[in-house]
């Protein structure tokens, strides 16, 4: 399938779903995790007691690509994850994140052709406020098997 | 008048810096430099509107492009809406010669960028194909080249006769200001680039 063929098909197409409970404990781990020192975050006890920004990039769908998505190439890599916050998560929150296709383009570079799946979560709170969006590109290359 | 010619901001798909970022770094580090210009990964950023941040920092802020060749990449600057329709800058496969005579037709400038690179510069490609009609300028001086790159790009640039600009290639505020072009002339928009440009009246520096 080429890239054009496949963006029509897959780009905005929507494929999991997956609810998350935050709880304080798991705040306090992903802080200790990345040596968090604002109390905002650290501090069960601080008046604006929350998340930090990038703790929903570390939850994951039951699937990384929908049933059925091509291969673009035969070895792959994570090219990151970009985290937007759009409002405070804070333990007792009830985190339902859906996840699609948001883009697919290729570039290149030193190492040669490179595709890009751009898989986006977006994660709602149980208000269904918009509580932070992560887009985590994946990159495929090599010649298909 | 000192430009960097090659910058990203978070419009690219792996930039992450924003125009008022590298502004901040430049004035806060005193960096030589009087502007920029922000060229994006295959596309043309139409709507950002950098006037009011000109003029709260003093600095020249320009847009041009980088897109993708079959000779690797290429700056475009002067980008216009009759070069827009002339190829689609999304492509990863465009001839560079194409983009080169577009270029010239459309009253901008093409400048294949680090050329020492692998893969991605001139250098591999003429090397295996010879060179491309039209090229008369490329980036000697590229802030993102690693060891041997910046040689391999001044022995080409010295073989073919072309001219040398320098950009930082920066992804991140923290890399700007590494390579950039000194003008003869000062510099206010598009336009002007691209006669300073066409005119070889510049030359690249580097403070690496």
């Amino acid at each position: 399938m080429d890239l054009t063929q496949a963006r029509e098909t897959w780009v905005g197409y929507e494929f999991d779903t997956a609810e998350f409970t935050v709880t304080r404990e798991r705040v306090l781990e992903y802080c200790a995790g990345c040596q968090e020192i604002d109390p905002r975050f650290t501090d069960p006890s601080h008046p604006d007691f929350q998340a930090p920004p990038t703790f929903v990039a570390q939850y994951v769908g039951t699937r990384t690509l929908p049933e059925g998505f091509p291969r673009f190439g035969v070895r792959g890599f994570d090219a990151g994850k970009a985290v937007h916050c759009y409002a405070p998560v804070r333990p007792g929150d009830r985190i339902t994140a859906r996840s699609r296709i948001h883009d697919l383009y290729e570039k290149t570079g030193r190492s040669g052709a490179m595709f890009f799946i751009v898989h986006r979560m977006e994660f709602r709170n149980q208000r269904a406020e918009l509580v932070a969006v992560v887009d985590w590109r994946m990159v495929q290359q090599g010649a298909e098997a | 008048m000192i430009l960097d010619l090659h910058n990203h901001s978070v419009l690219s798909d792996d930039g992450r810096a924003r125009a008022e970022g590298y502004c901040r770094w430049i004035r806060a580090r005193e960096l030589a430099l009087d502007g920029f210009v922000l060229t994006e990964h295959r596309q043309f950023d139409r709507t950002s509107d950098y006037r009011a941040l000109e003029d709260e920092t003093g600095l020249l802020i320009l847009k041009g492009s980088e897109v993708e060749t079959d000779y690797g990449h290429c700056l475009l600057f002067g980008v216009n809406p009759d070069l827009e329709a002339a190829f689609d800058f999304a492509r990863v496969d465009l001839p560079l010669e194409l983009v080169v005579r577009e270029a010239e037709r459309c009253g901008a400038v093409a400048v294949p960028c680090h050329p020492g690179r692998p893969r991605v510069g001139l250098c591999a490609h003429y090397r295996e194909r010879g060179p491309v009609p039209g090229v008369a300028i490329v980036e000697t001086l590229s802030g993102g080249s690693r060891e041997g790159e910046q040689g391999d790009a001044l022995q080409l640039a010295e073989a073919f006769g072309y001219a040398g600009v320098g950009g930082s290639d920066a992804h991140i505020v923290s890399h700007i200001g590494r390579c950039a072009t000194e003008f003869e002339q000062r510099i206010a928009n598009e336009d002007e680039l691209v006669s300073a440009l066409r005119a070889h009246s510049f030359r690249a520096v580097s403070w690496i």
